[in-house]
C-alpha cells in the first residue's frame, strides 16, 4: 500500500537518500490523514476500530525518525484512549498483537507515568493472550523497528 | 485498578523469561575465546534490541540481550539525598561481593544503580525460572530496605525534637548502626530541613 511512483522512479541504490526523502514525506501526509480519522473515530468512542486504523499503516522498513515519531504520537492517541482492555483486545486480529507490543515497548521507554501505567496494563493482558513468542519477535525484529 | 508496581514487576518478568533463551557462541573474531556479546557489541547481528520498561520518571529497566549473554539494568526511585546515599552504600556493598552472587555486575551500566549479567553458562548451571526470581527479590529486597530506612529515619526525627535543646551526651545510649543515620537527622533538623 505504498504510492507505486517511487519504484520507477529510482530502481538503483545509487540515490537512496533521495527515494527515502520522498517517500517519506509520503507517508507522512498519510500519518496525517489517518490521524484525523482516528480523532473522528475516538469522537465516536469506536476505540478498536481507531486503534486498529493506527496499528495498520505502520511504515515498516523507513529509517526515518519522523514518520515512525509521527506514526507513534497516532498510536499514542489511540493507545491512551482504550479503557476496555479486554474488550480491545478481543475484537483485535492476531496479526495485530505484533505490532501492538512493539509500540508497547516504546510507550514504557518514554517514562511518562499514564502512558507507563496504560502499557503495563495492555502488556499483561496481551503477553496472556499471545504469549511469550510476541515478545521475543519484538526483540528480535531489528528491521521493522517501530 | 491494578498495582503498577505488580504490574510493573509482571513485565519485567515476562520479558525475562522471553529473553532469556541464551546458547554457547564462541568469539567470531578471535578463536578459543568465548565473550559476552551484549558487553563488546562487537557484532549487530548477533544483538537483540534492548529494551526499556519504565514505572515512572525515576524507576526504570533495561533489558539487553544478545546470542549468549542478558544484561538487565535497575534504577531504583530515590526520594530524596538520604534515600540516594543509602542506595549507593547498600548497592555498593552488593557489587563489592559480586563474585559470590555470580550473576551480578560489578560496575552498575551508565545512569543505572545496578546491574546483571547472566551468560549461557549460568543458565547452563541454575534453573532459568530461578534465576529470574532471584532477580525479582533483588529489586523487592531494595526497595524494602529503603522503605524501612526511610520510615527509621522519620521515626528517629520526630523522636530526636525533643533533646534539640537538651544536651547531646544522650547519643552514647543509642545502638551505635543508628548513629550516622541519627547524627544526619540531628544536622538536618538543626538546618530546618525537616
Amino acid at each position: 500500500n505504498f504510492p507505486g511512483g517511487w519504484r520507477e522512479r529510482d530502481p538503483m541504490a545509487g540515490s537512496a537518500e533521495f527515494v527515502e526523502a520522498d517517500n517519506a514525506e509520503a507517508i507522512i501526509t498519510r500519518i496525517e490523514t489517518k490521524s484525523r480519522k482516528i480523532e473522528s473515530l475516538l469522537k465516536q468512542f469506536k476505540h478498536v476500530e481507531a486503534l486498529k486504523t493506527a496499528l495498520e499503516g505502520s511504515p515498516p522498513k523507513t529509517r526515518d525518525e519522523r514518520c515512525k515519531s509521527a506514526n507513534w504520537i497516532v498510536v499514542h492517541r489511540a493507545i491512551m484512549a482504550i479503557k476496555d482492555i479486554d474488550g480491545m483486545l478481543n475484537a483485535l486480529d492476531v496479526e495485530y498483537y505484533d505490532i501492538l507490543m512493539k509500540y508497547l515497548y516504546r510507550g514504557l521507554s518514554t517514562g511518562d507515568r499514564p502512558t507507563c501505567d496504560q502499557c503495563l496494563k495492555i502488556h499483561e493482558k496481551l503477553t496472556e493472550r499471545a504469549g511469550l513468542g510476541c515478545i521475543l519477535r519484538c526483540l528480535t525484529d531489528t528491521i521493522n523497528v517501530v | 485498578m491494578a498495582n503498577p508496581l505488580r504490574l510493573y514487576l509482571a513485565c519485567i518478568r515476562n520479558t525475562l523469561e522471553a529473553a532469556m533463551c541464551l546458547q554457547n557462541f564462541p568469539c567470531q573474531e578471535v578463536e578459543r575465546h568465548n565473550k559476552p556479546e551484549v558487553e563488546l557489541k562487537t557484532s549487530p547481528e548477533l544483538l537483540l534490541n534492548p529494551v526499556l520498561i519504565c514505572l515512572n520518571e525515576a524507576e526504570k529497566c533495561l533489558i539487553e540481550t544478545s546470542i549468549n549473554s542478558l544484561r538487565i539494568s535497575l534504577k531504583v526511585k530515590q526520594a530524596d539525598e538520604l534515600e540516594n546515599i543509602l542506595t549507593k552504600k547498600f548497592l555498593r556493598f552488593l557489587s563489592m561481593r559480586a563474585e559470590a552472587f555470580q550473576v551480578l555486575r560489578r560496575k552498575p551500566v551508565q545512569g543505572y544503580d545496578i546491574s546483571f549479567l547472566i551468560t549461557n553458562y549460568h543458565c547452563e548451571e541454575m534453573q532459568k525460572q530461578k534465576l529470574i526470581d532471584f532477580i525479582d527479590i533483588e529489586k523487592e529486597i531494595t526497595e524494602l530496605k529503603l522503605s524501612v530506612n526511610t520510615r527509621g529515619r522519620l521515626v528517629a526525627t520526630e523522636f530526636l525534637k525533643q533533646f534539640i535543646y537538651v544536651d547531646r551526651l544522650h547519643i552514647q545510649h543509642f545502638p551505635h548502626q543508628e548513629l550516622p543515620a541519627i547524627l544526619l537527622c540531628m544536622r538536618m533538623v538543626d538546618n530546618g530541613s525537616c
